[in-house]
């Protein structure tokens, strides 16, 4: 195991992987989705508070925690970058970014919609919100500092600093609920929040399409990041050469 | 008639337009993210594939 990942950090290998990868995370990432929006949409009971209404949670909740674990990986895999000089990884850590950035982009927006029946708004200014918010500011930097440059390298080095600081909004988004006074509920996972079995089994369907959406994604973008970057390298020239389109 | 009315002949009643507003909204950004890395991938391959051409 540990020797395979080793050899993951070759471009060539690790390109090879990706393509094998691919159709492994599509065909659950899938199935699950039509089994989750099933159960979401149709087996999930009303909820005796808040009606049909609370049926946002089902994306609200995975593509939130999918928002901050992309952000964590992408800090990680630009640590084990800086420190190891493992070029993969900071392909990893560059191609997580726009990912990480959509899955925030549709916390907040199914937030808002879900905010508008609940608490007659689409947007307060508290704690978790504004914190998420932050959360997409600093995708959106590590994004742009990293196209600043001309070098892969150096634009690696210096957006991995930028998400490694910004690590520290991670604990205070998921602590925002209870450190402050929010609008915004508390945790409906682990603490009893959410009750009833069938919606349980629907979140954690929903979240786990989710993690292989993630997958899927990055297994695709990533091996255009590595052509791009190994395109003098006589492998690419092979591969592509092979690729019928 | 307010949008929260016109639709509220879909599932879900009162929060029909709620509910379908927040999966219309993620289901697009999805199926963007998706053909977007599709394409730039096609792409990439093209354009390495018109370089290497030109070489030789």
């Amino acid at each position: 195991m540990w020797k395979w990942i080793q050899r993951q950090a070759s471009p060539k290998v690790f390109y090879g992987t990706c393509s094998r990868l691919t159709p492994w995370f599509f065909w659950p990432f899938i199935s699950l989705l039509l089994v989750g929006l099933y159960w979401s949409l149709v087996v999930s009971p009303a909820d005796y508070q808040q009606g049909d209404g609370y049926r946002i949670i089902f994306i609200h909740v995975p593509s939130a925690i999918l928002s901050m674990m992309i952000y964590a990986i992408m800090a990680i895999a630009g640590g084990i970058g800086l420190i190891w000089q493992i070029k993969m990884a900071e392909v990893v850590a560059k191609v997580s970014a726009p990912i990480g950035a959509a899955f925030t982009i549709i916390a907040l927006t199914s937030g808002a919609v879900w905010g508008k029946p609940m608490w007659g708004a689409w947007w307060v200014w508290d704690a978790r919100l504004t914190s998420e918010l932050i959360l997409l500011f600093l995708y959106l930097a590590y994004m742009s500092l990293n196209s600043a440059f001309d070098n892969p390298r150096t634009a690696a080095k210096s957006s991995s600093i930028l998400a490694i600081v910004g690590l520290i909004n991670l604990p205070i988004i998921h602590y925002s609920v209870k450190w402050w006074n929010t609008l915004h509920q508390g945790y409906s996972v682990g603490t009893g929040g959410l009750k009833d079995p069938d919606m349980q089994i629907a979140l954690a369907i929903m979240f786990l399409a989710s993690i292989f959406l993630y997958a899927l994604l990055v297994s695709i973008k990533a091996r255009t990041e590595v052509l791009i970057r190994e395109q003098n390298s006589r492998w690419v020239k092979e591969e592509v050469s092979g690729v019928v389109l | 008639m307010t949008m929260v009315e016109y639709f509220s002949f879909l599932p879900y009643g009162k929060y029909a337009f709620y509910v379908w507003l927040a999966y219309g909204i993620s289901a697009l950004t999805v199926i963007t993210l998706f053909i977007n890395a599709k394409r730039n991938h096609k792409r990439t391959i093209l354009s390495l594939k018109n370089k290497f051409s030109i070489n030789q």
